[in-house]
């Protein structure tokens, strides 16, 4: 399976949950096909997961979903320990694992090429139902579980790495304006300031 | 740090609205650590990494907390790209409690820690990070709550960095 696909499914299912993603090809084709309020495109490696847990643990009544890649996991694997031990039940982890570095302009393979499963890393950490699937139907089943079911859930995706997301036009949308939409959608729709201090 | 500087610390960040707290345990100012625990009104989440605790600080700031990071001083090395990535960069306000060490000021200052501290403002400069430096409890709990204002008001991390009395 590729990452599109899997993106181009789950996209209009999604309602309130509120999406995370790191930098990579993923922030690229899911910010070309979801324009939703609820996404924060995070535009840097190994902070996705980070910031999910922060608002798993500040909303806990919504689902956060977390589109992360191999190599931002790789980046912050100390990630996989606190999430464990944190254990939000409100959150979904869906690593999208092409096992390279699949930037602009490179294709250099990650450790996921080489020996390491993420996966493993991720129940070695405590994270008991961490998975590995590699087909598309698979991705729906445990998306489907996701989005319905409470509990944490790792999903380690394995794709076949595809270029195209270098074909598509980037958003010129700001980080600040990311953050912006997304806080007063949060503040719309959870009825609470966030930002304080008016001029 | 003794105990009555310690209560008024977790005092000051209760009366500033601070609600979550991170972070990775360090020596200078632990004696913070079961106070917080035991102040309902603050969630404390303890992480692996200075790294981690800036991101998991800035979702729930996104999410509507209000909140902070404690970490040694080391600690914002680790945690240079975070703050830079997401809390400068998305303008993401939060406060530093930073165990000031290698500081003039540290009193368990030694060939350990002199030369990560001398470097710690000139990392929160080239940031933009403002900060403040606390050496006594005077006025403590206004200076917490003044930088905490700040952090709202600039949309940005603000630091407290914690010396003298704090090192004792």
């Amino acid at each position: 399976m590729i990452r599109y696909e899997c993106f181009e499914w789950l996209a209009p299912l999604l309602t309130d949950q509120l999406v995370v993603t790191s930098l990579s090809g993923q922030r690229v084709e899911w910010g070309h096909l979801s324009k939703r309020e609820a996404d924060l495109n995070l535009g840097s490696m190994g902070n996705a997961l980070a910031v999910g847990i922060g608002l798993a643990l500040a909303l806990p009544h919504r689902k956060v979903f977390v589109l992360e890649s191999d190599g931002s996991v790789l980046l912050s694997l100390f990630n996989l320990p606190t999430l464990a031990n944190l254990n939000p039940p409100n959150m979904a982890v869906f690593v999208f694992d092409n096992q390279a570095y699949s930037g602009t302009r490179i294709s250099y393979p990650s450790a996921t090429a080489g020996k390491t499963d993420l996966a493993a890393v991720a129940k070695g950490s405590g994270i008991d139902t961490a998975v590995t699937v590699s087909q598309l139907e698979d991705f729906k089943r445990e998306a489907t579980l996701a989005l319905n079911e409470v509990g944490l859930r790792f999903v380690v995706c394995k794709i076949t790495e595809s270029l195209g997301h270098r074909g598509i036009i980037r958003s010129d949308m700001d980080l600040l304006e990311t953050k912006y939409r997304f806080v007063r959608y949060l503040e719309r729709t959870e009825g609470k300031a966030i930002f304080h201090g008016r001029g | 740090m003794n105990v009555e500087l310690a209560k008024r610390t977790v005092a000051g960040l209760k009366e500033a609205g601070i609600d979550f707290v991170t972070y990775v345990p360090e020596t200078r100012m632990s004696e913070i650590l079961p106070l917080m625990k035991g102040e309902e009104s603050i969630a404390l989440v303890p992480v692996a990494s200075e790294a981690e605790a800036v991101g998991i600080a800035a979702g729930a700031a996104l999410g509507g907390k209000r909140a902070a990071v404690y970490m040694e001083g080391t600690g914002l090395f680790v945690s240079t790209y975070n703050l830079l990535t997401v809390g400068e960069r998305y303008g993401v306000p939060m406060l530093l409690l930073i165990a000031y060490v290698g500081s003039f000021e540290d009193r368990r200052n030694s060939f350990l820690f002199s030369h990560y501290g001398t470097k710690t403002t000139g990392i929160l400069d080239t940031l933009g990070i403002q900060y403040q430096v606390i050496g006594s409890g005077d006025g403590l709990e206004a200076r917490i709550k003044d930088a905490t204002r700040m952090m709202h008001a600039l949309k940005l991390p603000v630091a407290l960095l914690f010396t003298g009395e704090f090192t004792e």
